[in-house]
C-alpha cells in the first residue's frame, strides 16, 4: 500500500530566477532539486510537498490539494516556515545557508546553498570499518561549532544523524535538514512532534518530549559517532529502555581507538540525559582537550595505510 | 497491504445467534464489522444483519480502492444502517424496532479508524498489551468510572447489559469515533461481542494472541470463553486481524542525492494535524507575511555573496 509518490518538476522549468536541473532527493514532506540561479550558480531548492496531502501527477506543475486536505496542508506549511525561519537566522560555515524563500505553484520553496560533496552517511557506507579517529575528531569538532550556533539561537536540531550531515569536498561538515528543528523557548505553541529517526533519536524524543534539550542533540551526536565506527545505527533508544543490547563503544573497540574518544561516545549515549554532556561546549572541550596519542595497535595500521597510499600514488 | 484475519461467530448456549460479523477488503482498504442484535427486543438478528450488510455494501461501492474519508464513511455507514433498521420496522409494522450494537473499523494506509455504538468492543493490541479500546455505552461503565460500584459488583449487576446507545432505537444513536491510529507491524485489532469479552478480558486475550497464529489462537479463545460461560453462555463473535505492514515513511529530504538511512533506519512521521486543535488555518496574508519575514531574516543574517 505504498503511497503514491509525487512527480518531480521537469528539468529546465523556470521558477522565479531559478532553472531546475534535476531532482536530488525525494522525502515524505518535500522534494529537493538541483537548480541554477540567474548567474549560473548552483543552488538546492526544497519544495514543500507532503506526499499524503498534495499530489502532483506526471507532467503537471501545480499539485492537487483537495479541500479536505487544505487545512492540514497549510498546517504543514507552517512547519516548513519554521524551518525557514530557523535557518535564516543562522549564519555559520557549518550550517546550511538559506538564500531565498518564495511562493509558487500553490506551495512554497526554500533555496539553499549547494556544494559538491556527500553526506556523512554515504561516507560511512563507502568507508565501512575504516573510519579513522582523526576523521571522527575532525568532522565532529567542526560540526559541533555549527551545533553550538544552532543552540545559541535557542534552537534544537532534533534530527541529527549521518544522513543530515553533509561533507564538502574538503570534508568540512555542514548541518542540513532542519525539518525537525524547533524553538525551545516559545512555549505558547504546543511542542510539535513531527519526526525522529530510530537509532539517532534520544530517549527524550519518545514520550512527552518535555525533557528535550541540548543534551538530546548530543545523544544524536554520540549515536552518529558510534555509527561512524560501527557502520550502522546503534540500537534505538526506546528499545534500549526495554532491553539495552547496545555494546558500549569502550567495550567494542578498545585498543582500536583512543580510550578518550570511546569514553566520550559512551558519555553522549547515556540513556539518562543528566549523565550526558550538558552542553555542546562541554562535549567539544572534551573532544579537543585530550589528544591522547593513538594506541600502539592503531599506529602501524594507520602508518601502513599511509605508506600504501603513497606507494600507489608514486607508481 | 498485508494482514492475517480470522472471524468466527458461535451461538453459545442460546436458542439462536443474533450476532453478525463481516470483513471486506479492497487492494488498499480493509473493513471489519461486528453487530450484536439485542435479545430483549424482537428481531435483534435482523437489526444486526441490516447493520453489517449496509456497511459492507457501501464499502464495496466506495472503496475503489481507497475510501476518500474513512471517518465520514463510518459515520455515514452507521447512520444509514440506523435509518435502514427504522425503515424496516415501519415497513413490517413492528411495534418495537429491532436494535443492535455495532462496532466497525477501517484500516487504510496502515492507519486504523473505528467507530462504535453500544457495548461491542474493539481492542488494539501491541505486544502483549491492550493499548486502546472502545468505551462501552453502558450505564455500568459510567457507574464504574465514577467509582460508584466495584469491578466485582459490575460483573453481576442486573443492569450490566443495559446500553444507552445502539442502532435502531427511536432516539438517534450516539456514535463514538476513535482517533486516527497508525498501526505498527504485528499490531492486532480485535472486535468482539460481550459474549467473548465478558468471559475473557482484553488483557488476557492480548497475552494469548501475542505472537500466535490467529487462525489457531482465536478459536481456542472462543472455546475457552464458552467453557467459562457455562451452558447458557451468550452468543460470542470475533473478528481479529494482525497487521503486517509498518507505517513507515522516508525521512524528510535533504540535499544529499540519497536520503536512505543506515541499514534499517526509517523515519516515522506522524500525520499532520492529528490533533484538530493544531489545524489552525493559515490565511493568505499570514503566508505572505511569513515569507516576508524569512526573506528579511535572510537579508539581515545571510547577506548574499556575489558570485559565490
Amino acid at each position: 500500500m505504498a503511497q503514491q509518490a509525487n512527480h518531480a518538476l521537469p528539468a529546465g522549468l523556470q521558477l522565479e530566477e531559478y532553472t531546475i536541473t534535476r531532482q536530488l532527493s525525494l522525502g515524505g514532506f518535500s522534494i529537493v532539486y538541483l537548480a541554477t540561479d540567474g548567474e549560473g550558480n548552483r543552488v538546492a531548492i526544497k519544495e514543500y510537498l507532503p506526499n499524503s496531502l498534495a499530489l502532483r501527477g506526471e507532467g503537471e506543475i501545480k499539485p492537487l490539494i483537495t479541500a479536505d486536505h487544505q487545512g492540514a496542508f497549510r498546517y504543514g506549511m507552517k512547519c516548513f516556515f519554521e524551518e525557514g525561519r530557523a535557518l535564516a537566522r543562522l549564519s555559520h560555515p557549518n550550517v546550511i545557508r538559506v538564500l531565498n524563500f518564495f511562493r509558487a505553484n500553490d506551495t512554497v520553496y526554500m533555496v539553499m546553498e549547494y556544494e559538491r560533496g556527500r553526506t556523512l552517511q554515504e561516507f560511512i557506507q563507502t568507508h565501512r570499518g575504516e573510519v579513522t579517529e582523526r576523521f571522527i575528531r575532525g568532522v565532529f569538532t567542526r560540526l559541533l561549532n555549527g551545533l553550538r550556533e544552532v543552540h545559541s539561537h535557542k534552537l534544537l536540531h532534533l534530527d541529527l544523524k549521518p544522513s543530515n550531515v553533509y561533507l564538502r569536498s574538503d570534508n568540512t561538515p555542514v548541518l542540513i535538514d532542519f525539518g525537525a528543528a524547533r524553538q525551545t523557548l516559545s512555549t505558547d505553541q504546543p511542542m510539535l512532534k513531527p519526526m525522529y529517526t530510530p537509532g539517532f533519536a534520544s530517549p527524550e524524543h519518545y514520550g512527552s518530549r518535555k525533557d528535550l534539550g541540548p543534551w538530546s542533540d548530543i545523544y544524536s551526536v554520540g549515536a552518529s559517532m558510534y555509527a561512524c565506527i560501527a557502520g550502522s545505527a546503534p540500537q534505538a533508544a526506546n528499545e534500549r529502555y526495554q532491553k539495552d543490547t547496545l555494546l558500549p563503544a569502550m567495550m567494542r573497540w578498545e585498543g582500536e581507538y583512543s580510550d578518550r574518544l570511546l569514553e566520550i561516545i559512551d558519555w553522549c549515549l547515556n540513556l539518562n540525559h543528566f549523565y550526558r554532556p550538558q552542553s555542546v561546549f562541554a562535549l567539544q572541550k572534551a573532544l579537543v582537550e585530550t589528544v591522547t596519542p593513538p594506541t600502539p595497535k592503531e599506529s602501524p595500521n594507520w602508518l601502513n595505510r599511509f605508506v600504501d597510499k603513497y606507494k600507489k600514488a608514486s607508481r | 497491504m498485508r494482514f492475517t484475519i480470522y472471524q468466527e461467530s458461535r451461538q453459545g448456549g442460546r436458542a439462536n445467534n443474533e450476532d453478525r460479523i463481516t470483513y471486506c477488503y479492497s487492494r488498499e482498504a480493509l473493513l471489519m464489522v461486528i453487530a450484536d442484535g439485542m435479545g430483549g427486543h424482537h428481531y435483534g438478528e435482523i437489526a444486526a444483519q441490516i447493520a453489517v450488510q449496509t456497511l459492507a455494501d457501501s464499502f464495496q461501492r466506495e472503496a475503489r480502492p481507497t475510501l476518500a474519508d474513512p471517518f465520514r464513511f463510518l459515520q455515514k455507514g452507521l447512520t444509514n444502517a440506523h435509518h435502514a433498521i427504522l425503515d424496516y420496522a415501519e415497513r413490517h409494522r413492528l411495534g418495537d424496532t429491532p436494535r443492535t450494537t455495532c462496532v466497525a473499523c477501517i484500516v487504510q494506509d496502515s492507519i486504523a479508524y473505528w467507530a462504535h455504538a453500544g457495548d461491542s468492543r474493539l481492542f488494539l493490541m501491541r505486544g502483549d498489551k491492550v493499548i486502546a479500546q472502545t468505551k462501552d455505552h453502558s450505564r455500568i461503565r459510567i457507574l464504574l468510572e465514577e467509582g460508584l460500584i466495584s469491578e466485582a459488583r459490575a460483573a453481576t449487576h442486573p443492569d450490566r447489559n443495559k446500553i444507552y446507545s445502539c442502532l435502531g432505537s427511536p432516539t438517534p444513536p450516539e456514535i463514538e469515533f476513535s482517533r486516527k491510529t497508525p498501526l505498527k507491524h504485528g499490531d492486532i485489532l480485535l472486535l468482539a461481542t460481550d459474549g467473548l469479552w465478558g468471559e475473557i478480558s482484553g488483557d488476557m486475550m492480548a497475552i494469548t494472541l501475542k505472537g500466535a497464529n490467529l487462525v489457531h489462537a482465536v478459536p481456542m479463545l472462543l472455546t475457552q470463553a464458552e467453557t467459562k460461560g457455562g451452558p447458557h453462555v451468550d452468543n460470542l463473535s470475533v473478528v481479529a486481524v494482525r497487521w503486517e505492514e509498518a507505517y513507515v515513511e522516508e525521512a524528510s529530504s535533504s540535499i544529499s542525492t540519497q536520503t536512505m538511512a543506515l541499514d534499517e533506519v526509517a523515519t516515522h512521521i506522524e500525520e499532520f494535524g492529528r490533533d484538530p486543535a493544531h489545524k489552525t488555518d493559515l490565511s493568505e496574508d499570514e503566508i505572505e507575511k511569513a515569507i516576508e519575514e524569512i526573506r528579511a531574516a535572510i537579508d539581515k543574517f545571510n547577506p548574499r555573496k556575489q558570485g559565490q
